[in-house]
């Protein structure tokens, strides 16, 4: 699989966009999360989707292998939401509320564990960004609080902050 | 009811990132109060609930199509490099075989002919246009005064082979002078060939 992957990775850098299209059919659903949770918009989740793969089509060539191709993928994602959130401030703000609820239904989960995590979903899309940025990056997706510094442009103690109002938010909504 | 001025040290307990004196601290709070160790358990739940969280969504439409056109250009685009490269190649391989032709005799096994004199400057003039032409469009790449030098050393070359073609012109026959263009063309052909290359 390893051996596999690092084959397309070396012919997307040569220019083989077939390569690149497989890239982008193993790593599209990970991407695509991390947009939505971020934005909390299908619509610009899946614009910004293809931002990312766009950019790191561009990129490519930067790729050394110093780290694996989904972590280094996934963070230029997280660099292109945030670039994009920064340069369309203009654009008017569309937060995900529930009456898109479709927006994080996945066929074939379990009914319970669907719900959960569907009331879950529904509760961190309602958050407001800043919360909702932390949360997504340090709960969800792992990332420690420094890195979101960096990634975002805050300080460590605003990425804390940020995320025990969200967990506070949180459990507000989801006892309710 | 968690305690608000415990909001930060219990989430951090939760996270487990205290320094083992604050953790003994949060851990003698919790013994007395009820209201925080319930906020501990919602706040472990909800930790582990969002790692659990599917890691995928799949778009609900295809987002192929709409990156594919985007990267298509810059795939059009190296497309124009490799034939400019190309180009630079047989440009190389044109001016070659003519300098091949014009090299005095002593300098080649057979002795060029001069019959396809004409023919061998309308192919180092062609080449060469092409080559300027490709070397035109990607200009640009290059910085400033990387241009500026390659163009002043491609004016003194361009005077140079004016001069040696004009006294090739007056001496057709002349050995040493054809050598000399030869040996002024391939400069050019050199020139060019490394700046196409550089900036492509």
């Amino acid at each position: 699989m390893q051996a596999d992957s690092s084959d397309l990775i070396q012919r997307a850098q040569q220019g083989d966009q077939a390569a690149f299209e497989a890239l982008y059919r193993a790593h599209v659903g990970r991407v695509y999360a991390l947009c939505l949770r971020l934005t909390a918009d299908r619509a610009r989740a899946e614009e910004l989707t293809q931002d990312a793969f766009v950019r790191a089509w561009e990129r490519l060539a930067s790729f050394r292998g110093e780290s694996a191709f989904s972590s280094w993928l996934y963070r230029l994602t997280v660099n292109v939401v945030f670039l994009g959130q920064r340069a369309g401030q203009r654009r008017a703000l569309r937060v995900f509320t529930t009456e898109d609820p479709a927006a994080f239904e996945r066929p074939g989960d379990a009914a319970s564990t669907v719900a959960g995590q569907l009331d879950l979903e529904r509760a961190i899309a309602a958050l407001p960004p800043g919360a909702r940025e932390v949360f997504v990056l340090h709960d969800v997706e792992g990332y420690r609080h420094h890195e979101i510094a960096q990634l975002n442009g805050i300080a460590v103690g605003t990425s804390k902050a940020q995320l025990f109002r969200a967990r506070r938010l949180l459990r507000e909504a989801l006892s309710k | 009811m968690m305690c608000n001025e415990w909001e930060a040290q219990l989430n951090e307990y939760v996270d487990g990132t205290l320094a083992a004196e604050a953790r003994a601290l949060v851990e003698a709070h919790l013994a007395g109060c009820a209201g925080c160790r319930a906020a501990v358990v919602e706040l472990r739940a909800l930790v582990a609930s969002a790692a659990d969280l599917p890691k995928r969504i799949e778009p609900a439409r295809d987002l192929w199509t709409g990156i594919a056109a985007r990267v298509g250009k810059r795939e059009v685009r190296n497309g124009k490099r490799w034939w400019r490269t190309a180009l630079a190649a047989a440009a190389t391989i044109v001016i070659g075989f003519a300098l091949y032709r014009l090299l005095p005799p002593s300098a080649v096994h057979h002795r060029s002919e001069g019959t396809g004199w004409v023919a061998v400057q309308a192919e180092y003039e062609q080449a060469s246009d092409e080559l300027t032409r490709a070397l035109a469009t990607e200009r640009d790449r290059l910085a400033p005064a990387t241009v500026a030098l390659l163009e002043r050393n491609l004016a003194v070359i361009d005077a140079a082979l004016r001069e040696s073609r004009d006294a090739l012109a007056r001496d057709p026959e002349n050995v040493e002078l054809r050598g000399l263009v030869a040996s002024v063309a391939r400069e050019k052909v050199e020139l060019l060939r490394w700046a196409t290359r550089v900036a492509t």
